[in-house]
């Protein structure tokens, strides 16, 4: 059992860093909403 | 419902908790009964937190406010993904290394055990307030759209989930989640192609979505800024972010299941699911109400669609002659729909125009006739701020759905009644007695007897809430009050979260002193001021940063 502050930070299984996933889910969550602002112009 | 619905009901809802115990076998340990052994995969992690997340009234209102108000309510969820990073870049590995089973176990080691007591009680108010609610709230639309007796309901729902989650623990209730997510998300788009499928043969799906447009019901973004309004762009992205870093990173039902994760990899693959995919869930579901309302621009809905109160007005004077508006309307909306779309395919824009104007100009009608049936509903002796938001997709469902769909739908909604209440009841089962019992009554007992403390806990819990649940009717409309406590007390946690993670110079005493005043600063707003309650999470946690930095910055100028 790993004691308290030995447990490792495994790599995410994709992007090569943590940091490049966190980057990823910005970068979609500003086109998410980029396309319902689209989406909302074009039914308005 | 007929038999097949039954069928399908009955059989769904089995099959889901018969897998949840078997796959919970072996849970003999307090570790596996409350944290899975943290042996859990990511996905059915994923699963669980969107599960338990997701309540039946999320679905029954979310596809209600979309008839109503339009799409906008999914800009609510654009804090999420943010909340969901910060959480997995700070929080995850912390608890984790920490190998706590509460987040509030982590209060004591950062601070003291005052500020993890306080936490903990802060959390057992608001969430056992919630837990029979979660279950009464389905079970009183269902009552009024099936006649299920209510009683019976609750005790059937809280029945089954309280056995579940005794016995199996956590596993149970996690894998439950994971098929209870499946027979959601099933049924969801089940129910969609239903309503497409439903609409007059003239009117094809890019219609459908031409004609909710031009009613204002695909309004997704709002980009007008005003403190009062809950759903804008900048409320859902300020608003919400602070909101789900308190409900994600210090609300133990959430917090829970990603400490079962077998690595911190793991457990953020499980955040970050839902950062990605909870946005276009809650579209999905909206987009669903958005077509109910096409639906019934071709079909007459109801003035009311909760029928106990359209009966009680029909005696009233000024019945008849708001129906009679009602009916015009309808009758107007229809033909210029209609007339509408004959505009668009012919690609007329002065038609289109003029189309558009005549169709706003009788749903405008319709909402002011819908507006005095309420009014009609509070001067007979209902309920004061009458709403009919809850009834109004399940009244789709029962009316129009085929046989075996209504089933399947029902399920969905005791599915996330199971969900929802199973996770609160497992919580607050592991606060009890990891952060009260253990901590002030029983320091030094054996595994097995914190592992008998748990199980007795769930069934406090369990029952709890099925008993709230049986009289929450005669609260009246003090439900609303109570059902808005939980927003009370979400800035406070967050607050003190916000002090352990990122001021390592604050003390106990100063982050408890500010957790007091942040709460005080929350109730005054609510009492005094007009402001969302969506706003709350940020004046409380910035009022408790403030105050335990301010008392840091006198006790250190003092020393």
């Amino acid at each position: 059992m790993p004691q308290p502050g030995q447990v490792p930070d495994e790599p995410p299984p994709f992007l090569g860093s943590w940091r490049r996933v966190y980057i990823a889910v910005v970068v979609y969550l500003a086109c998410i909403i980029a396309g319902f602002f689209l989406f909302t112009r074009a039914y308005r | 419902m007929r038999l097949a619905d039954w069928v399908v009901l009955v059989g769904t809802l089995a099959s889901i908790v018969a897998y949840g115990l078997y796959r919970s076998r072996g849970s003999n340990t307090v570790d596996r009964y409350l944290l899975a052994g943290r042996t859990m995969p990511w996905y059915a992690m994923a699963l669980s937190i969107m599960a338990t997340q997701a309540s039946a009234i999320t679905f029954i209102s979310t596809t209600g406010q979309s008839y109503v108000d339009g799409m906008r309510f999914v800009q609510f969820y654009f804090g999420l993904p943010i909340a969901m990073v910060v959480i997995c870049a700070t929080v995850v590995p912390l608890f984790y290394r920490a190998r706590v089973y509460t987040a509030y176990e982590f209060l004591e080691k950062r601070f003291d055990g005052k500020t993890r007591t306080l936490a903990s009680v802060i959390f057992l108010c608001q969430r056992g307030l919630s837990a029979g609610l979660t279950i009464y709230a389905p079970a009183l639309v269902l009552s009024a759209i099936l006649g299920w007796p209510e009683r019976a309901t609750t005790m059937v729902m809280g029945g089954v989930v309280v056995t579940y989650t005794v016995l199996g623990g956590i596993k149970a209730v996690t894998w439950s989640d994971v098929q209870q997510m499946c027979v959601i998300l099933l049924g969801l788009l089940v129910a969609l192609v239903t309503v497409v499928v439903l609409l007059p043969h003239s009117v094809s799906f890019g219609d459908a979505a031409y004609l909710a447009g031009a009613a204002g019901r695909l309004n997704a973004v709002t980009t007008n800024f005003d403190w009062r309004d809950r759903y804008n762009l900048w409320s859902g992205l300020l608003g919400g972010t602070f909101l789900f870093l308190s409900y994600f990173g210090c609300d133990q039902s959430q917090v829970q299941r990603y400490l079962t994760g077998k690595s911190i990899a793991a457990s953020r693959l499980s955040l970050l699911f839902n950062a990605v995919a909870k946005i276009p869930m809650q579209a999905f579901i909206l987009f669903i109400g958005a077509m109910v309302f096409v639906f019934y621009v071709f079909i007459q809905p109801p003035v009311l669609f909760q029928n106990s109160a359209l009966t009680r007005i029909q005696a009233t004077d000024g019945y008849a002659d708001m129906a009679a508006r009602y009916q015009g309307a309808f009758e107007r909306r229809r033909d210029a729909a209609s007339a509408l779309l004959e505009a668009h395919h012919a690609h007329d824009a002065a038609g289109q125009e003029r189309g558009k104007s005549d169709y706003r100009a009788a749903q405008t009608d319709m909402d002011a006739a819908r507006r005095r049936a309420s009014q009609l509903v509070e001067i007979s002796g209902g309920e004061k701020g009458f709403s009919d938001t809850n009834y109004i997709f399940l009244t789709f469902v029962t009316h129009y759905l085929p046989t075996g769909i209504v089933g399947l739908v029902i399920a969905v909604i005791l599915a996330a009644t199971m969900s929802a209440s199973s996770g609160e009841i497992n919580s607050l089962a592991t606060v009890t007695v990891v952060d009260i019992y253990k901590r002030y009554v029983r320091r030094d007992a054996t595994d097995h007897h914190y592992l008998e403390a748990s199980r007795w806990a769930t069934l406090f819990w369990g029952a709890y809430a099925v008993v709230f649940a049986g009289f929450a009717g005669r609260l009246g409309p003090l439900i609303v009050a109570v059902n808005q406590v939980g927003s009370l007390f979400y800035g406070t946690l967050l607050g003190c979260f916000v002090l352990a993670i990122g001021f390592r110079r604050v003390r106990g005493t100063a982050a408890f002193a500010g957790m007091l005043t942040g709460e005080a600063a929350i109730l005054a707003t609510a009492a005094f001021t007009d402001v969302s309650w969506l706003w709350y999470n940020v004046i409380g946690s910035a009022t408790v940063v403030a105050t335990a930095l301010l008392i840091t910055q006198a006790r250190r100028a003092a020393a």
